[in-house]
């Protein structure tokens, strides 16, 4: 190597890159100790050592980068020195060791300084030593650090083969650079991922490496090794092979989906000059393992062993590389999952007459989970690492992981196929089957009826039921229910009939319900809204004895049914004798709409609905003193709990006049007026409850919610408005009501918001498609069991056959299928996720609808929020989201899909927003689905492509966008947004094959000018103006305004792309350019001086616009160039406007910057208060990483242009403080950021020293939001009527 | 196969090398040629290293590093007679 140096290899760049990227982080070291127990010969040790590190040239390497980027040196004075260091003298040497070992692995090192590699022998005693290892990963990888192992237990023990030359490596690398063996690796791995699958994750969150990991080590159990062994051999694979097909298994059963795509470190040794070369020269081959349960294991792990033979065969290629080629950037998209990395040989230290031990320290980064697997089933054992990402994993989850995979492992070697094999370790699954249901009570074995009765039996005189003015004793209440029962009893009402209720909530309809329960017969409530044919089919189906009803009904019933008014006076009755029912017999039927929307009848019986309400008594301590308001209609079973769970316990029943329910003032007056301590909501009922002023300070005992999942912003909003306690219950029609319970308290910070635990005698189980119980955190179907399951669907068999069976897990027991998709939390509270139906597939991946809409309703501007998958344009499903405002608020899509943005993943934003007044809600106050109108797309206006390319364009916009638009429609405006656009620049780069950036289509936003770019592009593929970075772009559609052109001018970034949205406001009258910076290019020189920086935009500025007046822009840094510019134009300066810019002699008292303050201030350009961000570590990898995620615009640059932008920020702030305003004689336009600046002392008035006239303007926003809505609302016309005015004086137009 | 393997590493032979590889790669022993690149006939490391590791374990001395540099059986049976040497 001579002194100029040479390139990095592909391995050693992206830990290059990697390291500068966050140059705080020590993951990038590797490091082990050895303990040497025993009589070592130290002085021969230490020469082994310093032998070793003679042969390791690719350990004596320095670094620097340049301007072709990093190169390397071999230096003699890098190469690394043995060190002795004793601890004999301390009176703990055991611990001093590890502690200075701990330290030195947490101390990063920089790259260009040296000191790379640590080599250390610590003296413990006579006849105990450590050896320590540490070697920076852009200096070796865990095969190199083996070889180093050995290479001193030879020399040790004298002899061995020396290491090869480092410059081997080298040259192998140069080799294949451009290679056709390249080309043929790259067309392989384009072919493998040109489907570009969406990687699952075993944990949401980014993926990307923190400063530390956690680490959990199992030995494995010998008969674990044996049976590894023995598969190995049946399947013809090598165990390696065996494991990492086995850990993709484990992955897919939490994280779901048709395949595991996991990272499998590569040695890239076999065949390799590197073979015996300590170096960095590993590899992450992404491998898609396909996931068959029913497949036979042997057939399977072949097939997983073909898969990772063809990814080594072209191993070489670097899956940074590929990373690139996919554009999978940034930490939201990944290529592959967890790491799966077999370590077969690895040998321990052999040195004559000494016992060592290995303690590895670190590998390097952990972006996910790492599997490692290392030892020898055959000879010593075989050992499990689990290292996890602190960010997505805690220690717990990671022991808990390590000990599921173990037993995995154990079952899976023995099964015929994986399904077969379970996904939880006995214990859990004895935890998650039985000890999360042990909800045994003893709970008297009878009916509701005898409940009833033994209650209004009591005490005669207590008023029992309540109505307006009318109130029931139960004196009276037991007469009048008593007689007509001996009615219906005559008529032939016994156990097994089903009498059919028609009545609007009043006195009659409680003493009906009673009365037949008496008889012995089934309830069938009836709502007489709804259609008649339906009404008929109900009927029908049911086949109800008779139909009670009031006589002015008639007309809405169907007819053929026998009928009996309850507001005649009748007698008759008197003598039948009536039969009471048994706990098994029926004693409610409730319809609910089936998904054919064929309604289904479900019978529930006695027994059930008894364990739920005295479960319910106990539990809230319901007692006399309550009044529990009927509100819900009786055809939705919320009702039966708040009919009859006062007639059993002696609580007084309130009712609510009909339609009273759905008007939350009304309700506020019964409550007060009535006394209510216990009412019901449906979530979104609630809500709507919320918004009525007069509920403010409401107290009294307890809300309960069902029906709808409750958002944990509800559940806040109810504690900050009202005194009382909340309960969220969960239970469908097939139940008893409720199964389930969670006291949503005021301390509750739960999001979202369990369904909680199980009720007496009830049993709650989350299942995989195979009815395998899953872990706690996966998502998995939620099935019932225990007393209050339903007896079935009235009528239908093969329905219930297909929802009701036995309970496999507690035999003689039935099962309900919810059809609900839930998952436990570690501490044994369920959560409920959505329908299984409310869960969709967009791009392959999962998506619980529910998850988007709990986001949506974080947004303070939100009320509620539902989200559907409907149908795009071209049949693929697009997510669709409607919201209510909340109060005085006006949500804005841009606004919400920006919020979401930082929430969720990309394939998770919903295509559309709509705000609507209200959602719609069906009789039972539920939300209505069918009913939301269909996603608003506005129609395509303007001129539509013509010729080839604007063709071709349109049909990406198309697709990116989910509609068609004109060919001069801006992208933005037509319902793009940053992420669709760097969408969309994907697209275009693979159909053009050119080289086009994110900025490209910021600054070209029409399918027209994107084409005249793409065409000029293609004519001369250099062009710098393809990323949007080029010193003067264009901002907006241009529809030929012939006004003089607005100049805005970079802020303290360097890009101009945020004066986008102003560009629009103004509707194209006049052309908008936006001028930056040319430190963009990082090979660019750096303007001297701020007045330099002005000298070089008016040069710019000129060709434009060659006369006065120019109309000039600034935000922030901005307003100060343009005030420089200005200076110079003098009389032919038109608008100076300065958005919430501060003359320079404020910034020259602060202090200097931080290291960190430029990736503030790009949080500040990314309009976010990187205060405000206290969980957002301040290095570049988590900024960039953030601004990806949240789908940033300045997120999309590639690693060169944020290279350019960090420069520029840095050399704006040295500018800044370096310059001297010169006068502008003419008038500055201010905009204050009138909000968050109080603190900073910062006043415009500061200006008047160097402009002939100041207006302050000022703007409700903080400094970050000046450029965006509706901080544009307030500057936008006045930035025009001031340009207008101008140009009046200037060019004499007419007023 | 089995009885085909050599038992000590005395017994390797070049011929019973090629046997062995043949049978991992599911091949007939003429098919390996003496000079052939073992990666193009589509044997991989963990493959290599499983097989290395046998031959160790019958009392080769040569570590894995030597025997991945040049993954041909003409390479490795020097391999194998050198550590006899």
């Amino acid at each position: 190597m001579q002194d100029v140096g040479r390139p990095l290899t592909g391995a050693q760049e992206g830990l290059w890159f990697a390291q500068r990227l966050d140059p705080a982080n020590p993951i990038f070291l590797t490091g082990q100790a050895i303990v040497i127990d025993g009589l070592l010969d130290r002085a021969r040790f230490v020469a082994a050592l310093d032998g070793a590190m003679q042969e390791a040239d690719g350990l004596a390497l320095r670094f620097a980068d340049g301007p072709d980027g990093p190169r390397q040196w071999l230096d003699e004075a890098a190469r690394p020195r043995p060190e002795l260091v004793d601890l004999r003298h301390l009176p703990d040497p055991e611990a001093a060791w590890r502690a200075a070992v701990d330290a030195d692995m947490a101390t990063p090192v920089d790259l260009e300084a040296g000191g790379l590699v640590a080599q250390r022998l610590f003296v413990l005693s006579r006849e105990r030593h450590v050896w320590y290892q540490r070697i920076h990963h852009l200096l070796v990888d865990g095969y190199g650090t083996d070889l180093l192992t050995r290479r001193v237990g030879q020399l040790y023990a004298g002899g061995g083969e020396p290491f090869g030359p480092f410059s081997a490596v080298l040259a192998e690398a140069a080799a294949y650079r451009g290679s056709e063996r390249e080309a043929a690796d790259h067309r392989f791995w384009l072919e493998m991922f040109g489907d570009r699958p969406d990687v699952a994750p075993m944990a949401q969150g980014p993926a990307v490496s923190g400063h530390r990991f956690h680490r959990v080590a199992r030995p494995l159990d010998p008969v674990l090794a044996a049976r590894l062994l023995a598969r190995a051999e049946a399947a013809g694979v090598t165990w390696p092979d065996v494991l990492a097909a086995l850990v993709a298994a484990y992955v897919q059963r939490h994280a779901g989906g048709p395949e595991a795509i996991l990272g499998v470190p590569h040695m890239g040794r076999f065949g390799s000059a590197a073979a015996n070369v300590p170096a960095m020269v590993m590899n992450v081959l992404p491998v898609r393992f396909a996931i068959d349960e029913e497949q036979g294991l042997d057939a399977f792990l072949a097939g997983a062993a073909r898969a990772l033979r063809q990814a080594r065969r072209h191993g070489r290629y670097r899956s940074e590389q590929l990373r690139r080629d996919l554009g999978l950037l940034g930490g939201s998209r990944r290529l592959h999952g967890p790491l799966v990395n077999v370590l077969p040989f690895e040998a321990p230290l052999v040195l004559d007459g000494l016992e060592t031990e290995l303690i590895v320290l670190g590998t390097g980064p952990v972006d996910d989970l790492t599997f490692t697997f290392r030892g020898d089933p055959a000879g010593a054992g075989l050992r499990l690492e689990l290292d996890s990402n602190p960010g997505l994993f805690d220690l717990a989850a990671t022991e808990v992981q390590a000990d599921r995979l173990a037993c995995f492992l154990q079952n899976a070697l023995a099964a015929e196929r994986l399904a077969d094999v379970p996904t939880l370790t006995p214990a859990e699954a004895r935890h998650w089957l039985v000890e999360v249901n042990q909800t045994a009570h003893p709970v008297e074995d009878t009916t509701l009826t005898a409940l009833i009765e033994r209650q209004l039996a009591a005490d005669p005189r207590a008023p029992a039921v309540r109505f307006g003015e009318l109130v029931l004793d139960r004196g009276a209440l037991d007469r009048q229910s008593g007689r007509l029962a001996g009615r219906l009893a005559a008529m032939g009402v016994g156990p097994g009939s089903v009498v059919a209720v028609a009545l609007p909530r009043s006195l009659e309809l409680i003493v009906a319900l009673t009365a037949i329960l008496r008889a012995g017969g089934a309830y069938l409530p009836l709502d007489l809204a709804q259609p008649k044919e339906r009404l008929r089919r109900m009927l029908a189906t049911a086949a109800p004895s008779l139909v009670l009803t009031f006589s002015d009904q008639h007309d809405r019933l169907p007819d053929g049914w026998p009928l009996l008014d309850l507001d005649r006076a009748e007698d008759g009755g008197e003598g039948a004798t009536v039969r009471p029912p048994a706990p098994g017999d029926a004693a409610y039927v409730i319809f609910t709409s089936g998904s054919t929307g064929e309604p289904k009848g479900v019978v529930n019986e006695h027994a059930g609905i008894v364990n739920r309400l005295c479960w319910m008594q106990a539990h809230y301590r319901i007692s006399p003193g309550d009044r529990i308001l009927q509100k819900t209609p009786v055809t939705f079973d919320v009702s039966v709990w708040e009919l009859f769970l006062p007639l059993i316990s002696g609580a007084e029943l309130v009712i609510a006049p009909p339609e009273a329910h759905k008007d939350p003032a009304w309700l506020v007056r019964i409550i007060k007026e009535q006394g209510v301590t216990t009412l019901h909501f449906v979530p979104s009922m609630l809500a709507a409850f919320l918004e009525e002023p007069a509920c403010r300070g409401l107290r009294l005992r307890q809300v309960f919610c069902s029906g709808e999942e409750l958002p944990a912003a509800l559940r806040d909003r109810f504690h900050a408005r009202m005194g009382a306690e909340l309960h969220n219950l969960y239970g469908p029609t097939e139940a008893a009501v409720d199964v389930s319970y969670w006291p949503a308290g005021p301390e509750d910070r739960s999001s979202p918001v369990p369904i909680g635990f199980p009720v007496w005698n009830t049993a709650l189980y989350v299942l995989d498609e195979r009815m395998r119980p899953v872990p706690p955190g996966v998502a998995g179907h939620l099935h019932l069991g225990g007393r209050q399951i339903a007896r079935g669907y009235l009528g239908r068999p093969d329905l219930t056959a297909e929802r009701f069976g036995p309970d496999p897990f507690r035999p003689g027991e039935r099962l309900y299928r919810t059809g609900d998709l839930a998952r436990w939390r570690p501490d044994g509270a369920c959560e409920f996720l959505g329908r299984s139906d409310h869960q969709v597939k967009i791009r392959g991946l999962r998506i619980e609808l529910g998850e988007i809409e709990a986001a949506l309703q974080a947004c303070p501007e939100v009320g509620q929020a539902v989200v559907l998958a409907r149908a795009g344009n071209d049949g693929e499903p697009v997510l669709a989201a409607y919201v209510t405002p909340a109060a005085g608020t006006v949500p804005e899509p841009a606004t919400l899909r920006a919020e979401l943005g930082r929430h969720l993943p990309d394939y998770m934003l919903p295509a559309s927003f709509m705000v609507l007044a209200s959602l719609p809600t069906n009789a039972n106050g539920k939300l209505d689905r069918a009913a939301l109108p269909a996603p608003e797309l506005a129609p395509a206006a303007g001129r539509a492509a013509e010729g080839f390319a604007e063709e071709r364009l349109a049909r990406l916009f198309a697709e990116v966008l989910g509609r068609e638009v004109g060919a001069e429609d801006d992208f933005f405006l037509a319902g793009g947004h940053s992420l669709l656009a760097v969408r969309l620049a994907r697209r275009i780069r693979a159909e053009w094959g050119l080289e086009v950036g994110l900025g490209l289509v910021f600054e070209h936003p029409t399918i027209a000018r994107l084409a005249r770019q793409l065409e000029l592009m293609a004519a001369a593929p250099d062009a710098r103006s393809g990323n949007g970075l080029g010193p003067c772009i264009r901002l907006g559609a241009d529809r030929g305004g012939e006004l003089p052109p607005l100049f805005c001018i970079h802020p303290a970034g360097g890009i101009a792309w945020c004066y986008g949205g102003l560009a629009r406001a103004l509707g194209g009258s006049r052309p908008v350019f936006g001028l930056q910076a040319d430190g963009l290019d990082p090979v660019a020189p750096l303007p001297a001086s701020l007045d330099e920086m002005a000298e070089t935009y008016l040069a710019r500025i000129r060709p434009i616009r060659p006369d006065g007046p120019i109309h000039l822009l600034g935000w922030s840094v901005g307003g100060i160039v343009a005030q420089a510019i200005a200076a110079r134009l003098g009389a032919e300066a038109g608008l100076l406007a300065m958005l919430d810019s501060y003359p320079c002699e404020r910034w020259r008292e602060e202090p200097p910057p931080a290291a960190d303050a430029a990736l503030k201030a790009l949080l500040y350009i990314a309009g976010q208060d990187p205060e405000r961000m206290a969980g957002l570590e301040l290095t570049r990898d988590a900024v960039v990483g953030f601004l990806r995620d949240s789908g940033h615009a300045l997120g999309g640059l590639d690693d060169r242009a944020l290279d350019g932008v960090l420069r520029v920020v840095a050399a704006n702030d040295r500018l800044v403080r370096g310059h001297w305003h010169r006068p502008f004689a003419g008038r500055l336009d201010h905009f204050r950021a009138t909000e968050g600046n109080e603190t900073r002392g910062l006043d415009p008035l500061a200006w008047r020293s160097h402009v002939g006239q100041l207006v302050v303007h000022d703007v409700r926003s903080v400094h970050g939001h000046m450029l965006t809505e509706p901080a544009l609302g307030r500057i936008v016309p006045v930035l025009e009527a001031r340009m207008a005015e101008v140009e009046r004086v200037c060019l004499a137009l007419p007023a | 196969m089995g009885e085909e393997r050599a038992r000590s590493a005395a017994e390797l032979t070049l011929e019973s090398m090629r046997r062995e590889i043949a049978a991992l790669l599911h091949d007939d022993p003429e098919e390996i040629g003496t000079d052939d690149s073992l990666i193009d006939l589509g044997l991989d490391s963990m493959r290599a290293m499983a097989l290395v590791r046998r031959w160790q374990e019958i009392g080769v001395r040569a570590e894995f590093s030597a025997f991945a540099a040049t993954p041909t059986l003409a390479h490795w049976w020097d391999v194998v007679q050198r550590s006899r040497g």
